[in-house]
């Protein structure tokens, strides 16, 4: 159903969901740095994201360590891929009414 | 929340922008791992055919073909896994060393024109491939080609020189996609 999302259409939170809806129908996942060279933010701020998503239930983050180094991997829930594409569908129809008139 | 047309397309454009670095990045990671053995493959080639005085064709046929069967072994590998089997790789790398062979024997190299003929002619292959494929492979090709083509002009140990420029090269560039 399109309908639009506050939370995801934020730009980086936007950039951060397609990102993790692309790689779930690629079967893959994402730690913080694959996440980061993908939708080109900067630490602080893809964390800060990540949280607001987390928070919203959109993502779900696995904090664990890849040998002595702390890694993060995060995954879009299956409510976070309803929204994502709930706002994607609500775009896309923005634009289609645009075409109309 | 007021979204504009204009916005909307913004949006929709940024999506695709991350959906396409994805795609690359993905390619990068997968290639990775072929693009490092052929880099260790030619390093070690190389470094044992500085101590090989005379003909050093048995041991690049040996090489070669161990790429080649690695890369279909690996290419099934991937097929029981939903992968199609790359058989346009295949014909372009048959082509390749078809046209080398010609070229070769067209233009009589000795030795140290050979050793540096095959590198070259492969990594303007991956140059080529990289106008389709992604930059790194443009960069990683030019730059090997055109330090193994110094080589050939100014190196006294060829072989050695090609080991580290060849093989090392595109180990590290190999190591580089794999973090793309």
């Amino acid at each position: 159903m399109a309908t639009s999302d506050d939370i995801i259409h934020q730009p980086l939170r936007l950039r951060i969901m397609a990102a993790l809806t692309a790689g779930r129908e690629r079967g893959e996942e994402f730690d913080f740095a694959r996440l980061k060279s993908l939708t080109q933010a900067s630490d602080g701020n893809l964390g800060a994201h990540i949280e607001t998503l987390e928070r919203a239930n959109y993502v779900e983050v696995e904090r664990g360590y890849q040998g002595r180094r702390p890694r993060m991997v995060v995954r879009a829930t299956a409510q976070g891929l309803r929204a994502y594409k709930g706002h994607v569908a609500f775009l896309r129809a923005i634009i289609e009414g645009k075409d109309e008139a | 929340m007021q979204i504009d047309a204009e916005s909307a397309q913004a949006s929709l454009a940024d999506i695709e922008a991350v959906v396409a670095r994805l795609k690359q990045s993905s390619f990068y990671r997968g290639t990775s791992t072929v693009v490092i053995m052929w880099g260790v493959l030619l390093g070690c080639g190389y470094a044992a055919s500085s101590f090989i005085p005379g003909d050093a064709r048995p041991l690049w046929l040996v090489i070669n073909s161990g790429g080649v069967l690695a890369m279909v072994g690996r290419g099934l590998w991937r097929r029981r896994r939903g992968v199609a089997f790359p058989w346009r790789l295949f014909a372009a790398l048959a082509l390749f060393f078809a046209f080398g062979i010609m070229c070769h024997y067209l233009g009589h190299f000795g030795r140290r024109g050979s050793e540096t003929f095959w590198p070259i002619l492969f990594m303007f292959g991956y140059a080529l491939a990289g106008l389709w494929l992604g930059y790194a492979f443009i960069v990683l090709g030019t730059v090997v080609a055109a330090l193994a083509f110094a080589g050939y002009l100014w190196a006294p140990w060829l072989d050695l020189y090609l080991a580290v420029v060849a093989g090392g090269g595109i180990i590290i560039a190999g190591l580089w996609m794999r973090r793309a």
